[in-house]
């Protein structure tokens, strides 16, 4: 087929009259049985490189994808223009998905996405040895590489079965944002003959700018402050953690404008339905973590702020790619406080857990094979701890993960070599490199676009003509007392969440009257229970009772119900007690354990936390619970294991409504 | 050489439907060898130079083509395999057994293993202990004897798996801190409970399974009476606990003395119901319960008085049986007249009855004193 011929398909199956150079250069490969990896920016049409091909092809063409949303969107657009695509994945029932390999199976379907999670999956490892298949594509292949922002050890699978295709089978890499080296490691590992196709990466609608900040109600008080006057249009707000995003969406919903938050602890519908509501313009904005908006199609998106900087300037190359797809003005800004490189550096140092939790791992699987779970029984190591360390250890052949029927568990290997931490300090030190990188960019005083290709690899822009630096504008924020008085303000009337329904408990959410970390509360509480302090002081009593008003109203409880202590006496007894008095519910001491437990704090994972408190607790008058209404009562809301097993216990007695009030909310704990 | 991007074009070409095990390893010589091609030239051909060049009919030019869109298949197989730790072998690679390619040639030695654990054990000089599902105490005695004096000597012990005689020599090696191949009556993935239970012994590199059929294949039969063949083609040596006088420990003796196989029989005592001594006849050499070789006597006795009893006329197994007083089954005594030389079998009157060959059949009835 020459370019016409092509072009006049093109036509006919996508309305679309012709390619760009570099899409067709790409498609003539494919469609002769080669391996290309394509690097073009977001909005140059790399999807299009699969599309078409893939319906020229007689059987399946798969593509792998990390990114969900983008999955449904282009399912969406290629079943309108009469091409059977489907996707399978996580946030679909177990039936769909089945169904959709059945169809697969039986050449129904022309094109597949999936997450490359999936290549791990039993039955689609089973139905795909049944499907006929013509192409393989490797969508976001930077997450390939451990030298790029966002690498992914799913992907390790799709590397090997590149590997193994036979020599002639199409494959298709693409990605917006890698370095040279990325690229390289890239190439090399998905095996020989790869041609590399890399378009230029300057992107001329961008008006990139840092914001210089002292601290972070600043960045909270100019956030407010631009969007209010400045913003045009939609966009993102990017934090650094997930605890920010709540905190930076309630503000800037205190302050008056439309904001929600995202991140990647929410359910996969509540994620699905803010996505929705970004492309519907639903919010002013969405203050999320970096989870959201890979591979949205929303050309629009105005403006991108990132209240923490990334830690690379690839990373941010790619967060900001995000934005202006449809060629129109986009701000990009970035707050930039030079405290700001606590977050990522600690991010990098701690990547990887110590030594001897990696030996923990391996003696454990000496002794016999272990699933995730088990696996964090046996070494009371964090759920991310053991993931990181499974998956190097993985990476350097020193265990394998085998089906035992249909969980997976992982074995150590005969003759497997000892752990070689070189590569763990190469990629440390490295890393810590790109950081001082992105530092640079936020002091820089030249191109900043310029500086962002050329970090990439592409040294043709030198002067973008629209950033702070280039127009030569020097930007401070200084906050003034009326807007410190402000945020003073919503601090006081800013509760965290608990966040513990379910579908089998009437459990409801709670509400803490704070974080842990990050105020006096959790020094206050710490003063009682670990240094004698007495009781614990009135003003977390006034300040957890404000917490339930705004989250509770003026809701009428039947009980209040405490978690009995394991070491610290009668701190949270009299405590609840005093809010019973406040509120004029009646106090339950009924509520006991039956046996004695280990203090959850010293459990590392969620699972030996749930362990150590399943089956424990006991009510003295279970008749009483009946139909009745309760606010459960603690300190301090970690994991949630044990209001959880409370809220199942008195579930199964029969209470309707079981509502968690706690003093204070940890920051983090895994799952 | 066998790299692991051949790994799909293997499993294609080991797995061709029906075809037999010589077929397949000819076409893999033929392509690799004799013709210096690769696999991947080999599946770029069409049908038309595949018949020209190769002369395959249309069954096999059919299957070759199925195989060839199936070869992406085969990729996500073998990348599932080494994902969980699981190795494949091509009968070209260093890693091959060199007993099991000796012992079976191409006729018979599977083009393609799968394996996980310790696979250096292939290189190892190695016994298997044979016998049957339901074998007797004594023979169970032998074979825990057997493995011990294998362990001792450092050699490894192969077991097919199945009850009775390979279960206790696998148990018996283990227990006695030596090192065995299980030899597998199915796909290497459908093996979940056996890789849990040994564990501790493969990552130890005491253990290794192998298996030469699809890696998905169900137990079956026919499976368990093909992998027969490869315990005896890994093994440098055989002992055989218990054989009867059919079934898959009978028909694989008798297949390796054919091939001048080492075949060692442990001599059965008076009274046992079994083929033993029948394969001792056909040239097995006789061990005692300890594994050491002992003389043949009684045996070679055993011909001598046949000879003299069929030597006036043609007799039933029964009136041989009663004549040189032999405490043996009828029908097992039967068989082992069967196999001497010097004997032939006639049916007459309704009965069997033996006689020597050379004997003149004429003459012998004419003048039998029945008869008269």
């Amino acid at each position: 087929m020459n370019r016409s011929q092509a072009e006049q398909k093109l036509q006919q199956i996508f309305n679309i009259d012709h390619f760009y150079d570099d899409q067709w250069k790409t498609i003539k490969r494919i469609l002769n049985g080669e391996r290309i990896l394509l690097i073009e920016k977001t909005g140059f049409g790399k999807s299009l490189c699969y599309q078409f091909p893939a319906t020229q092809f007689s059987g399946l063409t798969i593509i792998f994808s990390p990114l969900i949303a983008l999955m449904r969107d282009q399912v969406k657009y290629l079943k309108s223009i009469g091409i059977p695509t489907e996707c399978v994945n996580s946030g679909q029932e177990p039936e769909e998905n089945a169904e959709i390999l059945e169809k697969a199976k039986n050449g129904q379907i022309k094109i597949i996405y999936i997450a490359p999670e999936r290549q791990e999956n039993r039955e689609w490892l089973e139905a795909v040895r049944n499907m006929q298949i013509s192409m393989v594509v490797i969508d976001e292949a930077h997450c390939i590489s451990v030298w790029g922002h966002d690498f992914r050890p799913a992907f390790r699978r799709i590397v090997s079965l590149v590997r193994l295709l036979p020599q002639n089978f199409p494959v298709l890499a693409t990605t917006a944002t890698a370095t040279k080296r990325v690229a390289e490691d890239v190439r090399t590992q998905i095996g020989n003959n790869v041609t590399l196709i890399r378009g230029n990466l300057l992107r001329e609608n961008f008006h990139l700018s840092v914001v210089k900040v002292h601290n972070e109600e600043s960045k909270m008080a100019w956030l407010a402050g631009f969007l209010k006057k400045h913003a045009g249009g939609n966009g993102l707000i990017y934090t650094g953690t997930r605890v920010n995003t709540d905190l930076f969406s309630s503000w800037l919903q205190f302050a008056g404008i439309s904001a929600s938050s995202y991140n990647a602890g929410l359910d996969s519908e509540s994620r699905k339905d803010i996505e929705n509501g970004l492309i519907e313009n639903r919010w002013k904005c969405i203050v999320s973590t970096n989870a959201l908006g890979m591979g949205i199609d929303k050309p629009d998106i105005r403006f991108i702020v990132h209240t923490q900087m990334p830690q690379s300037p690839i990373h941010y190359y790619q967060e900001i790619g995000r934005a202006g797809r449809d060629g129109l003005p986009t701000r990009i800004i970035l707050l930039y406080n030079p405290e700001d490189r606590e977050l990522p550096e600690h991010f990098i140092k701690n990547s990887r857990p110590s030594m001897k939790k990696y030996e923990k791992v391996i003696d454990a699987l000496k002794t016999e094979p272990m699933g995730e779970w088990n696996l964090m029984r046996a070494t009371n190591l964090t759920q991310t701890q053991v993931r990181v360390i499974r998956a190097d250890l993985i990476d350097q052949g020193i265990i394998k993960e085998v089906m035992y029927g249909g969980s997976k568990k992982y074995e150590y290997q005969y003759g497997a070599p000892q752990l070689d931490t070189r590569p763990f300090e190469e990629l440390r030190n490295f890393k810590m490199a790109e950081l001082e990188q992105m530092i640079s960019y936020s002091e820089s005083s030249s191109c900043r676009m310029d500086f962002l290709c050329r970090y990439l690899g592409d040294d043709t822009v030198n002067h973008c003509g629209k950033c702070d630096n280039d127009l030569q504008k020097d930007l401070h924020y200084n906050l003034s007392e009326d807007r410190q008085k402000k945020i003073d303000e919503f601090r006081d009337s800013y509760f965290p969440e608990l966040e513990v329904e379910t579908k089998n408990s009437n459990i409801v959410n709670g509400v803490a009257s704070s974080y842990y970390g990050i105020s006096n509360v959790g020094a206050a509480i710490h003063r009682c229970k670990y240094e004698n302090g007495g009781d614990f002081p009135n003003h977390l009593l006034k300040q957890t009772l404000r917490a339930f008003r705004h989250k509770f109203g003026n809701e009428e409880f039947d009980l209040v119900v405490y978690v009995p202590p394991t070491e610290s006496g009668d701190l949270v007894r009299n405590f609840a007690g005093k809010v019973a008095r406040t509120l004029k519910f009646p106090l339950s001491p009924k509520l006991v354990k039956i046996t004695a437990t280990k203090p959850q704090k010293i459990f590392q994972n969620s699972v030996l936390k749930r362990d150590n408190v399943k089956d424990v607790f006991l009510y003295r008058d279970e008749s009483g619970i009946i139909g009745k209404k309760i606010l459960l009562i603690d300190d301090i809301y970690d994991s949630g294991a044990t209001i959880k097993e409370i809220g199942r216990l008195f579930t199964k007695l029969g209470a309707e409504k079981i509502a968690p009030l706690a003093i204070a909310k940890t920051v983090g704990g895994d799952i | 050489m066998s790299d692991i991007q051949q790994y799909a074009y293997w499993m294609a070409l080991a797995h061709l439907p029906k075809w037999r095990t010589e077929k397949i390893n000819r076409l893999i010589v033929e392509i690799l060898h004799e013709l210096n091609m690769s696999f991947y030239d080999f599946f770029e051909m069409d049908q038309k130079s595949w018949s020209e060049e190769f002369h395959f009919n249309s069954k096999e030019l059919n299957d070759l083509d199925i195989a060839k869109t199936e070869l992406p298949n085969y990729s996500f197989l073998v990348e599932d395999l080494l994902n969980q730790g699981f190795e494949l072998i091509p009968i070209d690679a260093d890693d091959y057994s060199p007993t099991l390619k000796n012992n079976l040639k191409l006729k018979y030695a599977p083009p393609l293993l799968y394996t996980k654990g310790n696979k250096s054990l292939l290189k190892e000089s190695s016994i298997a202990i044979v016998g049957s599902r339901n074998a007797s105490d004594i023979s169970l005695e032998f074979t825990k004897k057997i493995a011990q004096n294998t362990v001792k000597s450092f050699q490894v012990v192969v077991s097919g798996f199945a009850k009775g005689v390979d279960r206790t020599a696998l148990e018996e090696t283990l227990t006695a801190n030596g090192r065995s191949i299980i030899v597998l009556p199915q796909g290497i993935m459908t093996f979940a409970g056996g890789f849990k239970k040994y564990y501790s012994r493969i990552i130890e590199g005491d253990v290794l399974v192998l298996s030469a059929y699809h890696p998905k294949a169900p137990w079956s039969v026919g499976l368990a009476m093909g992998r027969n063949t490869y315990i005896y083609g890994l093994a440098d040596k055989i002992y055989v606990a218990e054989s009867d006088v059919k079934g898959g420990t009978w028909s694989g003796v008798a297949d390796g003395l054919r091939k001048n196989r080492e075949i060692y029989v442990r001599k059965p005592n008076p009274g046992e119901n079994n083929a033993n001594d029948l394969l001792i006849l056909k040239g097995a050499t006789p061990v005692n319960i300890n594994g050491d070789i002992v003389q043949r006597e009684e045996l070679e006795n055993f011909e001598e008085q046949v000879k003299n009893v069929l030597s006036s006329k043609p007799l039933t197994a029964k009136e041989i049986k009663d004549q040189i007083h032999i405490d043996i089954d009828t029908r097992k005594l039967s068989s082992m007249l069967s196999e001497l030389t010097f004997v032939v079998k006639e049916k007459d009157d309704g009965k069997n009855r033996y006689r020597l060959k050379n004997s003149e059949l004429i003459q012998t009835n004419l003048f039998d004193s029945r008869d008269i």
